[in-house]
């Protein structure tokens, strides 16, 4: 659903509804929203387009939009203001580790099943962690968690 | 402006021979999307054709906009765009008189609605509808509609027999008209057999079987309550929550109640290897299936 008719005008945010994912289109937004928010890919303050706009661009409804912009609204992740539109909001930086921690943390947790059905103890699963660690080439220096 | 439902049956019926349909209680809101589902002879077209006051119901009410037929049908059916299954008396008319016609009548005439589902499909403008390929036949058909500048899309089968291309400027088609700037409290209801359609534009499904309209469900509802547990092995009894399971390895738990199944799980300590969202269409059939144990009043039968 990438094509497009009409010329854009207005912010774009790339999105792109997948039909392999059985979850509702307005989870499929948020979570791509969400990535580009947390990722600092859109940094708070850049506008988003209204519901109207982003509807016709991902081809769903307005009401699948508007849901998705509520929910990352209560999440904390966007501000709508009478007459100014949608914005990423300030999240401080503070917030922002702790939402990549958490990431992080849901990722472990299901590692830590998949390791529990294999049958590894917790110190299999430690050594299998420094295994992992040790074939990491990437040097982070630990500042962004 | 129409406050409360743009489209309200009470107690509506219509029976063909031995077909029957209804009585159909349904209320559509203004500003959203209905996708009308379900298998061939479930009475699709003929709920959509009631809209449009092209089947007269044998009882009950059909009120649109707050009006009724045949009082206000002049004024209902301005309000409508309207892209039958099958386009009749269009036969001998070219894409180009069929344009001129239609945008004569509409005053609201939205000429950029006409050309997104077009756009990419080479049309002929002087050839006899009729002699056009069936596909082209079906986008012209729904571009008129579009193009109407009418408050509610009432559509049988838009995306049938289309290629994938067509297809999703139909969809876009139906997106840019619900999501128009100028027209904030726009309505379709749309007939398909294409689950990829609903999942993608529908926010309810009108779920008919057999003439019976199941409910006005929620796609996002359905899609989060309908879950699929792949558990290490198959629980004994009964799971609450369960309402199929197929204990050939790899044994699967399908569940429309998926928080109190998890806790069952948990608590007869069997593990959950993975658990995932069920497609449209096998819920919808699940749901068919209900129904036909609820009739036969089968002990499986949920409350």
């Amino acid at each position: 659903m990438s094509e497009k008719w009409y010329p854009r005008r207005g912010p774009h945010v790339p999105i792109s509804l997948s039909m392999e994912d059985h979850r509702p289109m307005y989870r499929q937004i948020e979570s791509q929203l969400r990535d580009f928010i947390l990722s600092g890919a859109l940094r708070p303050g850049t506008k988003l387009p209204t519901i109207r706009a982003l509807a016709r661009d991902a081809s769903c409804s307005v009401i699948t939009t508007q849901r998705a912009y509520r929910d990352l609204e209560e999440e904390g992740l966007i501000l709508t203001r009478q007459g100014r539109g949608t914005v990423v909001a300030e999240i401080t930086e503070e917030k922002l580790r702790a939402r990549r921690h958490e990431a992080v943390k849901a990722a472990f947790a299901e590692a830590v099943g998949t390791g529990r059905r294999a049958g590894l103890t917790g110190d299999e699963l430690h050594a299998v962690l420094d295994e992992t660690l040790q074939g990491d080439q990437t040097e982070t220096g630990g500042d962004r968690l | 402006m129409t406050r409360g439902p743009i489209i309200s049956l009470r107690d509506v019926s219509k029976s063909y021979g031995a077909f029957e349909l209804g009585p159909i209680d349904l209320d559509v809101e203004p500003g959203c999307v209905v996708a009308v589902v379900g298998p061939v002879g479930s009475g699709k077209s003929t709920l959509l054709k009631m809209l449009m006051n092209l089947v007269p119901p044998d009882s009950g009410e059909v009120s649109l906009f707050g009006g009724a037929f045949p009082e206000d049908e002049v004024a209902i059916k301005q309000k409508i765009g309207f892209a039958p299954e099958r386009a009749t008396g269009y036969e001998d008319l070219s894409p180009r008189t069929l344009r001129e016609l239609v945008s004569y009548f509409y005053p609201g005439w939205d000429q950029k609605a006409y050309e997104v589902p077009l756009s990419g499909t080479e049309i002929e403008e002087d050839r006899p509808f009729e002699a056009l390929s069936s596909g082209t036949q079906r986008l012209l058909i729904v571009a008129l509609a579009l193009a109407a500048g009418s408050e509610l899309l009432v559509l049988d089968e838009p995306t049938a027999g289309l290629d994938p291309f067509a297809r999703s400027r139909v969809l876009a088609g139906i997106s840019h008209f619900i999501a128009d700037e100028r027209h904030r409290n726009r309505t379709v209801v749309f007939a398909t057999h294409a689950m990829e359609d609903v999942r993608l534009i529908a926010d309810h499904i009108a779920f008919l079987v057999d003439g019976e309209l199941l409910g006005l469900f929620e796609t996002g509802a359905l899609q989060e309550r309908w879950t699929a547990f792949w558990p290490e092995r198959a629980p004994e009894g009964d799971i609450p929550g369960m309402v199929e399971l197929d204990s050939d390895d790899p044994v699967r738990i399908v569940s429309d109640s998926p928080g109190e199944t998890a806790e069952a799980l948990r608590a007869r300590n069997i593990g959950v290897l993975r658990t995932g969202a069920l497609e449209l269409e096998e819920i919808l059939s699940h749901l068919m299936r209900q129904r036909a144990e609820g009739r036969a009043g089968s002990p499986r039968a949920r409350e």
